[in-house]
């Protein structure tokens, strides 16, 4: 057994799984303010990539002015789209809820592309490609990066949850008739929650793309957020932190270590085997709460 | 005015209960259906197998899903996985020269054992969590049916698909594959129509609306989940088997992806949910639009000397996908069958429409 | 009401519009390429530009009249990779009398190959499809036109024999691909000239699209290659090569199949990844007479079909090979037989009887016979220099009795049982 491999690959692992984390970050957030799973979270990261690329190069503002812009556009744009999407199905069905979100999805798989065109674009914020070298283990200062920005956003929405905003945001995901009832502007809550969600959402495509190059398939990050999402609880984020390292740890080390074995491709049925056995022995997540419904 | 309710007296219990107690609609649906059987004489070549056999083989598949969706309550994403199960069991068994009619019989069972053992995990959660599970179902199936080259067939990965015969007869060109598409699809239809009317489809309909309710009056919904999963999963398996023989003729692992699944969740939501003439319309909107659209958009352009980029056309059939489930998902939740419905009530009074319940 | 009203009202006139549309195409002169592609789906990085090359060179033809007085008319459409759309494509073109169908996409491919062999029309599959089409006698109507991957596996082995002082006895080669049936197709011939060269192969798939390997090139590192070959197609090939740099990779060292365009480049840095290498079937650049003729006589006036700096780039490059080689094909059939109803039979024959054919210094000279349907598996290597593709090597054949024993093998597997 190689343990300095392993060690390379864990430390690489825990970076990229913290990336992952903070799309997943985005999906809690909106499932503990509205209770809705958002399905089109890899597609707002898309968004979220294509608009910093936008601004950089077609209005051609330099990296450090577009990406605080595209983050304030994409804050405007999460919130309309709950106002305008979202509200209306309020009640309905939770099939249909997803429906909607899977439909968003798709439909801005064609926006995006269809008007930017469908090749690869580059957005460079600056990361030196040169190694980065801990003894014998390499980092990929990408995902180094990448992590510790991640970790950092996540911090700072666990603390605002502590904040009178965050407070807030926890009376509206926990009762809304009783949030309406003492004042509190629910609609607007869950807005900004929506608009927050977005800002990571949008944090996390900048991060990816900056790696990969943006194109459609930066929506794919949904699959590996929902799978970090339902292991740490999906109304708990504490839990996504956790869930991010180990899912991204057991990636990583399953690429490694098992794909010479099986012959290639268990990086992605990972997530999902965590996904089944996560949902067969512990419904609720790691960290999440139980779902009580009365008749 | 051109059908009506009024005059038509019934003096039995059956003829009260029948699926179509107007005679209108009886006439509608036997009409229907002798033109299903006339079509390929009456249909060219392209309309029939491009679109007609298509639709009636996706149709069977929304017929599938909507009986667990609308029919139990319960949340499916992998159906394509299930499809594929069906697909290759079929292709295999066939290949190993088991007659047709067996593999059919074959890939749906095995189609309908794996969905069991994952449908299990709906007796533990629901909503949201369901639709993971189901997720996590088609990433495993995939990765199993391309990591094993003795089921997706080598490196190569496309399966070709022998030449069989179907009570006899070789099931080989267009008239013969469209026949079988036909047969199953018109089985499946007439379970789906008779199965709200029978205690099973009673029962579901008792788990879907609120199951720890049904199991207090003593509806077991333990089984009755597990025999939703498996009913709808054979039926995918069985439609695997139809698609591979008598429309795609070689597999691959990639025609079954999530994007599959999808697709048919987008066909029964926009066709209605519980429907069975919605399965029909919510196939043929999903399955036609994006063609039309491209024709539309490209006659469009030459039209009006536009010059709409490549890329931009290219994308346009998804984004008006994706547009098409949201516009339905927000304004007509009830879906295309709905809509058909207000229309049918419309010329049910018509022309007295003060008259309109 | 109103909004009752308002729905179904809509509802019932979009169920009008559903008739099927027909555009009334002029019926006297014309030959019908049809080309349905993948625009949409897992092909975006080639085909918009691949298929702007061959829609600006058959611009280019009809412009100068056409071949003899036949106008080519190119039906473009998308099939996204999804089969039962490739299908109706397929048959909608049939329907309205192509005579050529290039799908450039391989799933689809292989799902037209028994139909295209059925209704004899020709299936052109560019880079693409299954390698051993190149066997004309079990496929007469599978035409690759191009090198295929097992060729570019065996040119790149060769070129790093020669870099290497003629042997690779004893040194290591690592294979870093994309785990689909694209990905491991070189595999078999790799093997196979690991044992008659003496190399050890090392594969590391990963999971397709590829936008995460990052586990898989410290792996690589570790490994310490001789040479390294990563296969993979858009996202992953970009990711590829940026983790390659990451990881300290020497660039002269790597190489990729000719899926290695400007914009992959672009997006990884073109300064940093000087030097890696790529399989290149025509000439790259504007330098080339067709490139030139296309920009003064298409592009000029305005009819390009697509963004003018896309013109030259490598993709553009290989759409103008293809489709000059296919417009090569109509003229040859036209020699053969003048009057002869155009029909896929027809022009068959003149794909078939392709001879030395260089359309004007962009490709090696490209023989295609009814045997083989490769045009001869020519290519050179090229490296990135910074600004651009830079050959390394003539255009050069090597290793095709290895190759060809492989074809054989898989076609008479096709003959006997048709799969």
């Amino acid at each position: 057994m190689d343990w300095l491999l392993v060690a390379e690959l864990a430390i690489n692992g825990i970076f990229i799984g913290l990336m992952y984390a903070l799309v997943a970050a985005g999906i809690v957030l909106i499932y503990k303010t509205s209770g809705i799973a958002n399905l089109a979270q890899g597609a707002l990261a898309m968004t979220g990539g294509y608009a910093a690329w936008a601004f950089t190069a077609l209005v051609g503002l330099p990296v450090w002015l577009a990406i605080p812009i595209a983050l304030v556009v994409m804050f405007i744009f999460g919130s309309l789209l709950e106002r305008f999407a979202l509200r209306r199905m309020v009640g309905q069905p939770i099939i249909m809820v997803i429906m909607l979100t899977l439909g968003l999805e798709i439909m801005l798989r064609g926006v995006l592309p269809g008007f930017f065109g469908a090749a690869v674009k580059k957005l460079d914020i600056g990361i030196s490609p040169s190694p980065l070298f801990l003894g014998d283990i390499f980092i990929n200062k990408a995902t180094l990066i990448g992590g510790c920005i991640s970790l950092g956003l996540i911090l700072l929405a666990i603390l605002f949850f502590n904040s009178r905003l965050g407070v807030i945001m926890r009376a509206v995901s926990d009762d809304q008739t009783a949030s309406w009832s003492v004042g509190i502007k629910v609609e607007r809550a869950i807005a900004i929650a929506w608009g927050l969600a977005a800002v990571m959402a949008t944090t996390a495509g900048v991060l990816w793309g900056a790696t990969q190059g943006i194109d459609w398939s930066l929506s794919l990050l949904l699959i590996k957020a929902l799978a970090i999402a339902i292991l740490g609880g999906l109304d708990s984020l504490p839990g996504v932190l956790i869930a991010g390292v180990v899912v991204g740890l057991a990636e990583s080390l399953a690429t490694g270590i098992l794909d010479p074995i099986v012959g290639g491709g268990t990086r992605d049925v990972v997530a999902s085997v965590i996904i089944v056995l996560t949902l067969l022995i512990r419904p609720y997540g790691l960290f999440g709460r139980e779902h009580i419904e009365r008749v | 005015m051109f059908f009506r309710r009024a005059g038509i007296r019934h003096t039995r219990y059956q003829s009260e209960r029948q699926i179509w107690p107007l005679p209108f609609d009886r006439r509608l649906a036997i009409l229907l259906f002798l033109f299903a059987l006339a079509a390929p004489f009456l249909l060219d070549r392209l309309h029939l197998v491009g679109y007609l056999l298509p639709w009636i083989i996706w149709s069977t598949a929304a017929l599938g899903l909507n009986f667990l969706m609308g029919g139990a309550g319960q949340i499916h994403l992998g159906y394509g996985a299930l499809i594929g199960i069906g697909a290759y069991t079929t292709v295999h068994m066939t290949r190993a020269g088991m007659p047709f009619e067996i593999a059919l019989i074959g890939g749906g069972l095995l189609s309908a054992a794996v969905g069991i053992v994952f449908g299990a995990t709906a007796l533990r959660v629901k909503g949201i969590y369901l639709a993971m599970a189901t997720l996590a179902m088609q990433y495993i199936v995939d990765f199993v049916i391309v990591q094993f080259p003795a089921i997706s067939g080598g490196t190569q990965a496309a399966l070709t698909v022998p030449r069989v015969r179907f009570l006899g007869i070789p099931v080989v060109g267009d008239l013969p594959s469209y026949y079988v598409a036909l047969a199953v699809c018109v089985i499946v239809t007439l379970f789906m129509l008779n199965v709200k009317r029978s205690s099973f489809g009673r029962a579901l309909a008792a788990v879907r609306e609120k199951d720890y309710a049904a199991a207090v009056i003593g509806v077991n919904t333990f089984r009755f989940k597990l025999t939703a999963f498996w009913v709808s999963s054979f039926i995918a398996g069985v439609v695997g088997g139809v698609l591979a023989v008598c429309y795609y003729r070689t597999i691959s692992p990639d025609q079954f992806h999530l994007e599959l699944s999808i697709q048919l969740v987008a066909m029964v939501i926009v066709g209605g949910l519980g429907s069975v003439l919605g399965s029909f319309f919510g196939a043929a909107l999903i399955m036609f639009a994006p063609i039309v659209i491209n024709q539309l958009i490209g006659s469009l352009a030459v039209a009006l000397g536009l010059a709409i980029s490549a890329d931009l056309r290219a994308h346009l059939p998804l984004m008006l996908y994706g547009a098409l489930i949201i516009g339905f998902l927000l304004w007509e939740p009830l879906g295309l069958a709905k809509i058909y419905a207000n229309i049918r009530n419309y010329f049910l009074v018509w022309p007295f429409r003060h008259a309109r319940h | 009401m109103e909004r009752r009203t308002f729905l179904t009202g809509t509802a019932a006139a979009a169920l009008m519009s559903q008739m099927p549309i027909r555009i009334a195409a002029a019926q006297d002169k014309v030959i019908k390429f049809a080309m349905p592609q993948d625009f949409t789906k897992v092909y975006t990085f080639v085909t918009a530009e691949y298929n702007q090359g061959q829609r600006d060179y058959i611009s280019l033809v009809n412009a100068r009249g056409g071949i003899n007085g036949y106008q080519i008319v190119a039906d473009v459409s998308d099939h996204g990779n999804d089969q039962p759309r490739a299908i109706e494509a397929y048959e909608r073109a049939k329907a309205g009398g192509a005579v050529l169908i290039d799908p450039l996409s391989t799933p689809v491919a292989r799902a037209l190959v028994p139909r295209a062999l059925e209704d004899k029309i020709n299936l052109i599959t560019a880079f693409s499809g299954r390698s051993d089409a190149a066997d004309g006698s079990v496929f007469p109507y599978v035409l690759p036109l191009s090198p295929n991957y097992w060729t570019q596996a065996a040119l790149l082995i060769d070129h790093f024999k020669q870099k290497d002082g003629g042997s690779l006895q004893g040194k290591k080669i690592c294979f870093v691909h994309i785990d689909t049936p694209f990905g491991k197709e070189p595999l078999p011939i790799l093997e196979k000239l690991a044992e008659k060269e003496g190399y050890e192969l090392v594969a590391f798939p990963y999971t397709p699209p590829g936008n995460d390997q990052s586990a898989i090139w410290p792996q690589v590192r570790r490994a310490r290659p001789d040479w390294t070959m990563f296969w993979g197609a858009g996202v992953g090939q970009t990711v590829a090569l940026t983790e390659a740099i990451r990881n300290g990779l020497p660039m002269d060292r790597v190489s990729s199949s000719v899926w290695l365009s400007e914009s992959d480049m672009d997006v990884v840095g073109a300064a940093a990844a000087t030097g890696v290498l790529k399989v290149e079937p025509c000439v790259s650049g504007r330098e080339p007479k067709l490139i030139q003729d296309i920009l003064k006589e298409v592009v000029g006036p305005g009819k390009g079909a697509g963004p003018e700096n896309k013109v030259g780039t490598a993709y553009y490059n290989y759409g103008v090979m293809l489709a000059a080689i296919m417009v090569e094909g109509v003229r040859k059939a036209f020699e053969k037989a003048p009057d002869g109803p155009i029909t896929g039979e027809w022009l068959n024959a003149g794909l078939t009887s392709i001879s030395n054919f260089e359309a004007e210094g962009l490709i090696p000279p490209t023989t295609v016979t009814p045997e083989d349907h490769q045009g001869g598996g020519k290519a050179r290597i090229a490296h990135w220099d910074g600004s651009k593709f830079a050959p390394d090597s003539d255009f050069f054949t090597a290793n095709q009795d290895v190759v060809w024993e492989e074809i054989k093998k898989s076609s008479a597997v096709f003959k006997e049982t048709g799969k």
